[in-house]
């Protein structure tokens, strides 16, 4: 018994960190351009599928090699695709509406090209650690405990890049007002694109990530659309340490419905758990109008 | 848009569409195409109302239709409320859960909106399929096979002759449309413009924006549901299939092709698409990458539909078609 809850515990742990990692990615887009991205489970798969690719070719065979080469590939797409799609539609009125309709058409055709392209069939990547951490009847394995320093790590980076970057101060900027932002000389068109590019390289991690342990599959990115979508609202759209302290708290909450009640429910549970936030504190646990 | 125009487009769609069954009344396939674009006619207009006019991000449209169809489906079998009546009762329950839904979304603002209602979509399949759908009599994942048809007066409206069940629809349609169009036109919808426009300024002049946010609601769940209940019954059999990604971005091509916010344009843009979808069949697994494409192509090339090219294209009437 006291064992099993130390290992829900852990699982909760690590499925939160990688959550976090996805979420403040989603909330990052939110925050500084309130533009909101439906694609985002899709770019989630191209992740995962992106690194399959490269895990195919014969002269690559560690995780740090595919990271270093995913991170452009899906910052390239990630600034092409806000260029491409977001960037014309941001002078209309209704461009938020528009936004969530053409993220929402990328999903779609994303999602079935990888279907087309790849098979409707499961793939999996090569675990990145073998072997695992025994104490008696407490299990610990290593593959786990490398996907929480990932996380954790890709999380620290960000801060770093955030603070103590030229790029990342441009984008705080822009994120607490636009036009004063414009008014002293930052360009503002290309801190939505670096955003959106940013959040593609943290979402497609994510998915390098997990695919290890939950397997790829075209339309897997749904499930942890909805995931961070409901972590950022939970703990306020646009607010980066609300959707860190949300995410470990869906990833306990889940772990534990989970194990108590069953798999099914976790997603009802967590529902059940958003409304009633929203119903207390409409603008999440640290978020702000506006 | 002015009204008149707006009455005018609506009376000549239907006039065309009316004597449509004339030409392929004989064709099944064809007549079943039809009764798909008016069903989804009326679906697409009320999310345009509630998205387009309302300016509330509400992506729970598919899932009010669901659960309209489901409820028609169960009361008429279970409780064996004759199907006509089922329909309406279906509209009622979609109604007070749309209410349900509206109230927490009633202080929420934007994408937040837009993830509540998502929400009722995403947790509708595990509901029906889970053990508390099959208490209801939902099937589970094997859904409901077995659905009475349509009868009213004794007249039964079978599917191998769908052309009494075609101007059925129609005059639904007719009166969804029009219930729209006197909502668009009367204190609301000058509300509604207001809430949208300055919701701050428009609630210090005494403008209730809970009242009628919820009164959107209601009034769209409850037409979405009792045209779910029709669905059910003309169809005679549901699976949970209808809550995939699939139905959802196809009524949003509608309203791209439409125009967001024009509102007659959801119903022309519903024949449009309904049609086009059905020629696209025959390609299989390339269909959902066809209809993702065109979604973003639609959106960057039209973005405000056929009814704002026309506008567009016909500058000089700008000062009459413009509110």
């Amino acid at each position: 018994m006291f064992i099993e809850i130390i290992d829900v515990i852990i699982s909760g742990l690590i499925n939160g960190s990688v959550y976090a990692l996805m979420a403040v990615g989603l909330t990052l887009i939110y925050g500084v351009s309130k533009a909101f991205n439906f694609a985002y489970g899709s770019l989630y798969s191209l992740g995962g599928y992106i690194a399959f690719l490269l895990f195919s070719l014969a002269w690559i065979n560690n995780y740090l090699l595919v990271f270093c080469l995913a991170a452009p590939i899906l910052l390239v797409i990630g600034f092409f695709l806000e260029k491409l799609l977001v960037a014309p539609l941001r002078k209309r009125d209704d461009w938020e509406i528009k936004v969530m309709m053409i993220t929402l058409g990328l999903a779609l055709f994303l999602d079935n090209s990888f279907q087309v392209v790849f098979g409707a069939r499961m793939k999996s990547l090569p675990t990145m650690l073998e072997g695992s951490f025994e104490l008696g009847e407490f299990i610990l394995s290593y593959q786990d405990v490398a996907i929480f320093i990932f996380s954790i790590g890709g999380i620290l980076l960000f801060r770093w890049f955030l603070n103590n970057t030229r790029t990342g101060m441009s984008v705080r900027a822009v994120a607490q007002n636009p036009e004063g932002a414009q008014i002293v000389g930052i360009p503002k068109e290309f801190v939505f694109a670096a955003t959106f590019a940013i959040s593609t390289v943290m979402v497609g991690m994510g998915g390098i990530l997990l695919a290890q342990k939950y397997f790829i599959t075209p339309t897997g990115g749904w499930d942890i659309l909805v995931k961070a979508w409901v972590i950022t609202a939970f703990g306020g759209m646009g607010s980066i340490k609300g959707s860190l302290y949300a995410a470990f708290i869906v990833g306990m909450l889940e772990a534990f419905v989970g194990w108590h009640f069953g798999m099914t429910w976790t997603l009802i549970a967590l529902f059940a758990v958003l409304l009633t936030t929203l119903a207390v504190r409409p603008q999440g646990l640290m978020g702000k109008w506006g | 848009m002015e009204h008149k125009p707006i009455a005018l487009l609506l009376a000549g769609i239907w006039g065309i569409v009316a004597i449509l069954p004339l030409f392929f009344g004989s064709t099944n396939f064809i007549m079943h195409i039809l009764i798909m674009c008016l069903i989804w006619s009326v679906v697409a207009s009320c999310w345009d109302l509630i998205m387009g006019f309302a300016g509330i991000f509400s992506f729970g449209q598919v899932a009010f239709f669901v659960i309209g169809a489901y409820s028609s489906a169960i009361l008429s079998a279970k409780f064996g409320i004759a199907p006509i009546f089922a329909v309406f009762c279906a509209g009622g329950i979609a109604a007070a859960l749309g209410i349900l839904v509206g109230l927490p979304c009633l202080k929420l603002k934007g994408a937040y909106i837009a993830l509540v209602t998502f929400a009722v979509h995403m947790i509708l399949e595990p509901v029906l399929k889970g053990t508390i759908g099959r208490a209801l009599g939902t099937g589970g994942s094997r859904g409901i096979l077995t659905i009475a048809p349509m009868k009213i007066f004794g007249f039964t409206f079978s599917s191998s002759n769908p052309v009494p069940y075609f101007y059925l629809m129609l005059l639904v349609a007719i009166i969804c449309s029009a219930i729209i169009f006197i909502v668009i036109k009367s204190k609301w919808g000058t509300a509604f413009l207001a809430l949208k426009d300055a919701e701050d300024f428009a609630s210090c002049l005494g403008v209730s924006s809970y009242k009628y946010k919820l009164m959107v609601f209601a009034l769209t769940s409850f037409l979405t549901g009792m045209i779910g209940g029709f669905y059910a019954h003309y169809i005679g059999m549901l699976s949970t299939r209808m809550l995939g990604i699939d139905l959802f971005v196809t009524l949003m091509i509608i309203l791209v092709i439409g125009g967001v916010g024009k509102f007659p344009g959801a119903i022309i843009g519903a024949f449009i698409t309904i049609a086009f979808n059905e020629m696209l069949s025959p390609i299989g697994p390339y269909r959902p990458i066809i209809l993702g494409a065109m979604v973003v192509m639609l959106v960057l090339i039209l973005p405000d539909g056929i009814v704002g090219l026309v506008e567009k294209l016909f500058p000089k009437k700008q000062h009459e078609l413009t509110h």
